[in-house]
């Protein structure tokens, strides 16, 4: 099942670098004439309301938005684990300050440091870079809330039989963490799941504020959002294809992960 | 004593919580661009009187730490401040608004954990879990928040709640069922299945007990998720609700309502911390 | 594993949520006779005399008895609670004469004395009326009352237009202003919800200009952002007619409801681009030259399609535009400017002209600095996102480079009114008043509305002080023709220079039920409600 998984991923990923590579493709040659255009032989999936290729775009929005929402995921499910093995681990102090910290982070409207950082970014930022950095803030911003439910994990392993006959037994730091890893896995698994459609839907929202993928890189999460928007999706199904790769993407990884 | 004692520094904890978040929420509205701009400067009949409004805010903020000052005042004081765009004490605006939120998010957490606990159960109580369990939830993880709304204002089916519910039992259900899983294969469970002990009484003696200090860390986990959600909801569906107030103060930058709301925010989430205090005190009873 | 136990409970968990999933979506119910459509938030202001923003605006419109009115069909100002007007020659006297046997809605007779208190309370500087400010010297002011009937208002100057600034100074009874509560105008406030609703109830002693009161019985305003929920509670009847409709609704409900939807032709209002000029941004010197040259401007305006704006972004629902007058300006409107033409060969020779050149695909200046520039525009406005994007392909075409960014207002607002930290930006401008007079704070060199270098201490340049000239002169002068001439000619400056590059007028696009008697659609805000008196619903 897992080995079919992996198979099929990368099936995904390398044809929608193949569509990218085809020569003729752009994601953002807007082909005036054709706007919303129905499937044919020149646009296999029609085209947007710009008349820009909709399968070159979602190919192109599939890798630059995977790769990106996968390594924040990744980065701050790893961030929760540290900082929640670390609060558990250490002196009830650290503990409780860190328990601290996270409250607060949770409740500050961090929206407005978003703002910060785009008043910080020259406004030429090429959408490229400006999509790296909003992918850096999610993830930087997106572990507390998972670090908390890491910490009363850890804690509740930190009395349990086996931690404290390793202990005992003089074993080191290192040894005892590692120990540790796969018994926090069943939290961590979910919270790396959950956080990737997250954050596709977290970096359309970003363009608000002038952050997130900018024009013409085309956005799987902007994609997504206008599913929200009743007058564009009565307009054509190809609307719902964004979504469809995305399950897929995710139920793939799913059954990557949950078997590892 | 020992409960007194508890209660105390559970307290003490959320009075810091809230003052820090105060503070933190301050500085970034302060610094953040816009503070000092209004949208009728653009408009040439209007751009007049906002220059003279905007001066008055300028000369009440010059420096952030008299600003976090007067923020603790008017809490103190006991009106939470003066709205910037509706010019009415918060704590007028915030009041019908808080039951309408809290009725809302409470329905929500309720269903989404009574539907999420279910299906968990269901799926992961199987030999080999069915990965068919897995896709309705992930379908609901996809769709952003707004769209489903949407698609529920079109389909005149649903409101609010059950958006919120989808939403939040979808993300429940995958780490309970993680969590449930690593325990349903535990050896002592095993063992006592195969025993033929009765599923509704290893439920009570063995997996509740097991996955109830998790519990209280996810319910936090939930509150948050819930807490981010509101605020498309509500918009979408006009629900005159706490999310939508703060939605509108963040985008006019009307200081004192968006401090309201944090607080609330804070509240909440030390409230999730205490209820895992809770479990705990239960489970050692 | 009792597995059906499960399914059991699971189906009951199911039915149960179903079961308290209550719809909070509703509108409230309508009274009879009652009129119900959306404002988008919370009017900031009820008082008459204090209101700075639409919303507030929409609640005076309804409520307020004024002594003239702007008819927004014939765009002329006509006499309401006055019987009639009459100007001094020298424009300095304007004296009002008010109809016999006003009253207002709680009873109390209107005289000439509520009148002035009304209009003296808005000159006041401690009342801070944004309207006092129409009257170039507010504190000059005098208004007199020569019997029961009648007021004298002596201005210490020429004011143009300033019948219409009596379209927006609502008349109260003196020394009680009541905050819409009671009124002179067709309704009066009754009831209001934060966030919910605003209602109206209608004034039985009004006696409109035309046959009499109000035919509804009063109006609901919900306050409802939402364009999905306003969409579908239109669809359900729930409300009479939708006033600002954005292009893909507007086709979504044309599709659903094809007798509904009216597109009412070109709005007064324009959306444009204009770089920043100001000398004292924090922009690097080559890109300031770039944005000072004329030739650059005129290349970048030449090289936008504006069919391809009005056909994409605004789907049809928009008329390509040259200039700050629109068609349905019937009084102001130039057909004969003389415009640079558009096309890209012609904005590449501009631009050679200019100094620039072509190195490979990219473009740049005499000093080798690539052309790079960002555009910035609104959070939540899709057509000008959309617009924004448009332009970059076809700037691409000469090698520019653009980078599009959306700001939300205020963080927008500071970049362009205090810090001028920006390149190109992308607004519309609402014009709610055809006379151009009302644009001076925009053409002014002086003036902080002057966007692309506001508040210039000397005119920077020789045709920023033709602008001032032919501006000044428009606004002194007594001959309407000579007025026609200096705005033609601050037309046809604008035009050469392209300071703003206009590019569409939104069309103006409402829809109507079917049920609602006696709607007339103007261009003019408000689109549908202008007429309010004349609107009913049929009875159902």
């Amino acid at each position: 099942m897992r080995r079919i998984a992996i198979v099929l991923l990368l099936i995904l990923i390398a044809s929608a670098g193949t569509l990218l590579l085809q020569p003729g493709a752009s994601y953002s040659y807007q082909d005036r004439e054709a706007l919303l255009a129905p499937a044919s032989h020149q646009h296999v999936a029609g085209t947007d309301a710009m008349g820009r290729d909709r399968l070159v775009r979602v190919s192109a929005a599939l890798l630059l938005c995977l790769s990106g929402a996968i390594l924040a995921a990744a980065l701050s499910t790893i961030a929760a684990a540290a900082v929640g093995t670390v609060g558990a681990l250490a002196p009830k102090s650290v503990g409780w300050a860190t328990l601290l910290l996270c409250d607060v982070f949770l409740a500050l409207p961090w929206m407005f440091l978003l703002m910060m950082v785009r008043c910080a970014l020259p406004l030429t930022t090429s959408p490229l870079s400006s999509a790296a950095i909003t992918f850096l803030v999610l993830a930087a911003l997106g572990w507390p809330a998972c670090a908390r439910a890491v910490y009363r994990g850890t804690l509740q392993l930190r009395h349990s039989d086996w931690m404290l006959y390793a202990t005992a037994t003089g074993l080191r730091r290192t040894q005892i963490l590692r120990g540790l890893a796969p018994n926090l896995l069943p939290l961590l698994l979910p919270q790396f799941l959950v956080s990737v459609p997250a954050f596709v839907v977290a970096e359309a929202n970003l363009g608000a504020l002038g952050l997130g993928i900018g024009e013409p890189l085309p956005s799987w999460g902007g994609m997504l959002l206008e599913l929200g928007n009743s007058a564009m999706f009565m307009q054509t199904n190809w609307i719902y294809l964004p979504v469809a790769l995305l399950i897929m993407v995710l139920l793939l990884l799913e059954a990557i992960t949950v078997e590892a | 004593m020992r409960a007194f004692l508890a209660t105390f520094k559970g307290l003490s904890r959320a009075v810091g919580v809230v003052a820090l978040v105060m503070i933190g929420t301050t500085l970034l509205v302060r610094l953040a661009p816009g503070y000092l701009s209004d949208a009728r400067e653009m408009d040439a009949r209007y751009a007049g009187i906002a220059k003279d409004d905007l001066s008055v805010v300028a000369s009440q903020s010059r420096s952030p730490s008299a600003m976090v000052f007067h923020e603790f005042s008017t809490w103190i004081h006991g009106n939470g401040g003066i709205s910037r765009q509706y010019g009415v004490p918060v704590l007028q605006l915030l009041g019908p608004r808080l039951s309408v939120t809290g009725g809302l998010l409470l329905r929500a957490l309720a269903w989404s954990w009574l539907l999420a606990i279910v299906a968990a159960l269901l799926s992961s109580a199987a030999r080999r879990p069915l990965f068919l369990w897995q896709i309705p939830s992930t379908l609901l993880l996809v769709i952003p928040t707004a769209a489903m709304a949407t698609v529920c204002l079109i389909a005149g089916f649903g409101g609010p709640v059950l958006v919120m519910v989808l939403c939040l039992a979808a993300r429940d259900f995958k780490f309970l069922h993680s969590t449930l899983r690593d325990v349903w294969i535990k050896p002592h469970i095993l063992h006592a299945r195969a025993q033929g002990v009765p599923a509704a009484r290893i439920l009570v003696a063995h997996i509740v007990p097991a996955i109830a200090p998790q519990l209280g860390a996810l319910a936090s986990l939930s509150i948050v998720t819930a807490l981010s959600a509101l605020v498309p909801i509500e918009v979408i569906f006009n629900v005159p609700g706490v999310g939508q107030l703060a939605w509108n103060a963040a985008i006019n930058r009307d200081l004192p309502v968006l401090l309201a709301a944090t607080m609330i925010m804070a509240v909440a989430v030390t409230l999730a911390g205490i209820t895992r205090v809770q479990t705990d005190h239960w489970r050692n009873a | 594993m009792n597995r059906r136990r499960y399914l059991h409970l699971c189906a009951v968990a199911a039915v149960l949520t179903a079961a308290s999933i209550a719809c909070a979506c509703q509108a409230a119910p309508r009274l009879p006779g009652e009129l119900a459509w959306t404002i988008g938030y919370d009017p900031k202001t009820f008082d008459p005399a204090k209101v700075d923003d639409e919303e507030s605006e929409m609640v005076r419109y309804l409520t307020s008895g004024v002594l003239l009115r702007l008819n927004r069909a014939t765009q002329q100002v006509e006499p309401c609670l006055a019987q009639s007007s009459s100007l001094s020659p020298d424009g300095k006297t304007l004296t009002l004469k008010l109809r016999a046997g006003l009253r207002f809605s709680d009873g109390s007779s209107l005289t000439a004395k509520d009148a002035a208190w009304s209009v003296r309370r808005v000159l006041q500087p401690s009342t801070k009326a944004p309207v006092a400010e129409e009257f170039l010297d507010a504190a000059a002011v005098t208004v007199q009352v020569t019997d029961d009937h009648t007021i004298v208002i002596h201005l210490p100057r020429r004011v143009i237009g300033v019948e219409k600034v009596f379209d927006e100074i609502a008349i109260e009874p003196a020394d009680r202003p009541s905050e819409a509560r009671v009124t002179a105008g067709p309704f009066y406030l009754s009831d209001y919800r934060r966030s919910q609703y605003v209602r109206l109830r209608r004034n039985p002693n009004y006696r409109g200009s035309g046959d009499g009161f109000p035919r509804a019985s009063g109006v609901r305003l919900d306050v409802l952002e939402n364009q999905e929920q306003i969409t579908r509670l239109f669809l359900r009847s729930e409300y009479d007619f939708i006033d600002n409709l954005p292009p893909d609704y507007f086709e979504l409900l044309k599709r659903k409801a094809p007798n509904t939807v009216r597109d009412i032709g070109p709005s007064m209002n324009t959306e444009q681009m204009w770089f920043n000029q100001a000398p004292d941004s924090p922009l690097p010197e080559w890109e300031k030259a770039w944005f000072r040259n004329q030739a650059f401007r005129i290349a970048v305006s030449q090289a936008i399609h504006r069919d391809d704006l009005a056909r994409i972004a605004y789907l049809g629902h928009a008329t390509p535009a040259y200039s700050f007058v629109s068609p349905a300006n019937t009084t102001w409107f130039n057909r004969n400017l003389t415009l640079p033409h558009i096309g890209v060969a012609d904005a590449k020779q501009s631009l050679a002209r200019a100094g620039f050149h072509l190195d490979g695909s990219i473009l740049k200046d005499a000093q080798g600095h690539p052309v790079r520039f960002s555009i910035l525009t609104n959070t939540g406005n899709s057509a000008r996102a959309k617009m924004a994007t448009l332009i970059q392909q076809d700037l691409a075409a000469l090698g520019i480079q653009v980078t599009v960014v959306t700001l939300d207002f205020p963080a927008l607002i500071e970049r362009l009114m205090h810090t001028q930290d920006y390149e190109a930006c992308l607004l519309g401008l609402e014009n709610v008043d055809p006379d151009p007079n009302a644009m001076m704070n925009i053409w002014l060199s002086s003036s902080p509305n002057h966007q692309w270098s506001p508040s210039e201490k000397t005119p920077a340049t020789a045709w920023e002080a033709e602008i001032d000239r032919a501006m000044n002169l428009q606004a002194s002068s007594l001959q309407m023709a000579e007025r026609v001439r200096a705005i033609d000619r601050v037309q046809q400056i604008v035009a050469d220079q392209q300071p703003f590059i206009y590019l569409v007028y939104p069309n103006a696009l409402v829809a109507v039920s079917p049920q609602l008697r006696g709607a007339k659609p103007a261009v003019l805000e408000p689109r549908v409600a202008w007429n309010v008196e004349n609107l009913s619903m049929e009875a159902r």
